[in-house]
């Protein structure tokens, strides 16, 4: 089977098990979400996939291959962000090149070519300790990339970035992926990860707490809350709801289905308010994943506790 | 998918050379010791020529009451360094020339109940370069031989009196022993500071990755047994036509500023040079790579530069104890402790070849020390790439011994 599969991967340092019997399929190109708090085993499971550490159990396969460090040739970017300071952008971008197997010319052609999409031309003959921090993660996306890797790991790419280079780096993976590439994405910006992912995995103290499809993950949970908008104060319409936030007679109140909020909706029209906005809001990512990892968290704690 | 190991490793050679080579430090440093190289064997000249120029050596003689029938001038032809001036001046008088500086010092002659006075009259005694015994001693010679002059003796008995006296060393041991022990101890401290200096360059590198986080990158790029051989061989491969450089340099400027006679003293120039190049070249590979592999081991187990010194310690002291094995016992080439240094893989790079220039050295006591040394070398390679492998990506506090054991042990 083409893509990336991991079938019940486990880990254990020093006696503690840092992941647990963790499995995901990425079978056609896409970006596939990698979530999970501070420790939760990402890094670890990231190791692993690309080989950098052995696991103890379970099975990483590419392409149906078992995967280990000789053979595979994936793109990292990690999130400890390292450059050479001393060293000039283009040497060790070429350094890199040409570990990753392109010959000088062939290396020499992919610099120039990303150098000028990421905007860091005027930087490859000066040293690395001279850039900002954002343009040295820039140099790092580009020796993640300057390959042409079929399979690119982005451990929280967007951190530290402005507006306008992340811009740059979103148009990047949307046109990785239409080249038919296939991207694991670990960020702590849930919107990022709704932007791009169609599949996710939820990780918690080396646990999967959540997997799947994202719409249909989002599809079984309630919706959550409404939002109104309108000309006047309908304070006293909301006395059996919860009121999230209220400015300027926009409310955002807690409801428990959409029932709720279309009986609502009717007895404020039944009143003759005029309604600018009335939207019922599906649960968001966000919304998910604190509810998810705050729940497992506290399942650990009490079994820990026990 | 892709994986050639050779390729890899002579790109991480060039890469490590490149870097290295292209470092300020580097360069200034290389720089500042090939001026001393030159410098050092410009220094008998500079002495010479600051003597001449500045220091007056001539020592006036006076012998106001003729001691000596007029005979002192023969003292010129006894090659003691010194210029002398024959002059009867008293002590005021002296006094005057020495501050002028026409004279270093003086010595008036005189004679009371039998005993010749020397008045040995200086500047300033607590500055005397050293009592002039060659020089009391040649008076003393001249005397004798004026007194033996006035007995009119026949020339046999001139010859029972004053013997010639031949010495004649000969030893028991059939170990011959060539060359100079001082410039041996010199190429023992030499070929010590360039391991110790290169195989340190291993470990900063190593932690120079570590600290600025691009070790993740770098390990998904190619294996951790290639990054360690290829920085290893690179930086030695630096050590190594540094070492040469400075050997050259030095052999250069002995040629061209120093004494031929001098030079012929300190270095057997009939030793055979490419044997000894080649043992030479050999075991600075040997004892580089031993050394710089327990460098990469001890600097793949910290994160933090502030912790270099403290990892690197215990090797440092192995190269100490290696070191000074190798060089106390130089002091007796023939002696059991040296020939046990000569086979001790950590001292023998510092030892063997010494004794191999010194010419003591059996072929089969090069070829068992040699052996030794490689399986050594094998063996810390090992066990250097494996801790290395486990080690490279933990980023926390400096690693225990006990850490390191286990890191060993893991898969």
């Amino acid at each position: 089977m083409s893509g990336l599969i991991l079938k019940n991967v486990s880990k254990t340092f020093a006696g503690k098990l840092v992941v647990d019997r963790v499995s995901l399929e990425l079978t056609k190109p896409g970006v596939y979400g990698l979530l999970g708090t501070n420790g939760a085993g990402k890094t670890t499971t990231i190791r692993m996939l690309l080989g950098i550490i052995t696991k103890d159990s379970g099975e990483i396969t590419w392409n149906g291959q078992e995967v280990n460090r000789k053979d595979v040739n994936f793109g990292y970017l990690p999130e400890e962000r390292g450059v050479y300071p001393k060293v000039k952008i283009y040497d060790q971008l070429m350094y890199f090149a040409e570990l990753k197997g392109l010959s000088r010319p062939v290396a020499d052609e992919s610099i120039h070519k990303w150098a000028k999409r990421l905007h860091v031309e005027e930087y490859l003959e000066i040293t690395a300790e001279k850039l900002s921090k954002g343009n040295q993660q820039k140099i790092q996306f580009m020796t993640a990339i300057i390959h042409n890797p079929d399979l690119v790991v982005l451990d929280e790419p967007f951190s530290g970035l402005d507006p306008v280079n992340t811009d740059i780096l979103k148009s990047i993976i949307i046109d990785l992926v239409k080249q038919g590439k296939y991207v694991i994405m670990s960020a702590h910006q849930m919107a990022t990860i709704e932007e791009f992912c169609s599949n996710i995995l939820i990780m918690n103290k080396g646990k999967t707490v959540l997997q799947g499809n994202l719409n249909e993950i989002k599809a079984t949970y309630p919706v959550r809350r409404a939002i109104i908008s309108t000309n006047q104060d309908i304070s006293k319409y909301l006395k059996d709801f919860q009121v999230e936030h209220e400015k300027d007679f926009t409310y955002t109140i807690k409801i428990s289905d959409e029932k709720s909020a279309q009986k609502l909706l009717a007895k404020l029209i039944e009143n003759h308010i005029l309604i600018e906005k009335f939207e019922v809001e599906k649960p968001t990512l966000n919304d998910i994943f604190i509810e998810k990892v705050g729940a497992s968290s506290l399942i650990a704690n009490l079994e820990s506790e026990a | 998918m892709k994986m050639n190991n050779f390729r890899d490793t002579w790109t991480v050679i060039k890469f490590t050379m490149r870097d290295l080579i292209g470092r300020k430090s580097f360069r200034v440093s290389t720089i500042i010791i090939l001026v001393l190289i030159v410098a050092g064997f410009n220094l008998p000249r500079i002495l010479n020529a600051v003597t001449d120029s500045n220091f007056n050596n001539t020592v006036l003689i006076s012998d106001p009451e003729n001691l000596y029938n007029n005979q002192l001038e023969n003292l010129n032809s006894s090659e003691l360094g010194y210029n002398f001036k024959f002059e009867n001046l008293n002590f005021e008088e002296i006094k005057t020339q020495i501050n002028e500086h026409e004279i270093s010092s003086a010595i008036i002659i005189s004679k009371k109940d039998d005993v010749i006075n020397l008045q040995y009259i200086v500047d300033n005694a607590a500055t005397m370069a050293s009592t002039p015994t060659t020089l009391v001693d040649a008076l003393n010679s001249l005397y004798t031989n004026l007194q033996i002059q006035k007995l009119h003796l026949t020339s046999t008995q001139l010859a029972q009196i004053s013997p010639q006296f031949n010495l004649e060393i000969q030893q028991i041991s059939d170990q011959e022993i060539g060359g100079n022990i001082t410039v041996m101890m010199f190429v023992s401290i030499l070929l010590f500071f360039a391991i110790y200096f290169c195989a340190y360059q291993v470990s900063s590198s190593i932690t120079v990755e570590k600290t600025s986080k691009i070790m993740e990158t770098l390990v998904t790029s190619t294996s951790p047994r290639t990054i360690v051989l290829g920085k290893t061989i690179g930086i030695g491969l630096v050590g190594l036509g540094q070492v040469v450089l400075f050997t050259a340099t030095a052999i250069f400027s002995a040629y061209a500023f120093l004494d031929p006679e001098l030079l012929n003293s300190m270095f057997d120039l009939s030793t055979p040079t490419p044997y000894l190049a080649f043992i030479m070249i050999l075991y600075f590979i040997l004892g580089y790579f031993t050394y710089a592999l327990l460098y990469a081991l001890t600097g793949s187990t910290i994160s933090k530069p502030e912790d270099i010194q403290s990892a690197n310690m215990p090797v440092a002291i192995i190269t100490m104890i290696g070191f000074y094995l190798a060089y106390f016992t130089l002091i007796d080439p023939t002696s059991e402790l040296n020939s046990f240094a000569a086979l001790f893989p950590f001292s023998s790079p510092f030892c063997m070849p010494l004794r191999v220039m010194m010419g003591i050295a059996s072929g089969w006591e090069v070829i068992g020390s040699i052996a030794i040394l490689l399986i050594t070398c094998s063996l810390i390679a090992h066990i250097a790439i494996k801790i290395y492998s486990n080690a490279i990506l933990n980023y926390g506090t400096k690693m225990s011994l006990r850490d390191i054991i286990r890191t060993y042990k893991e898969e």
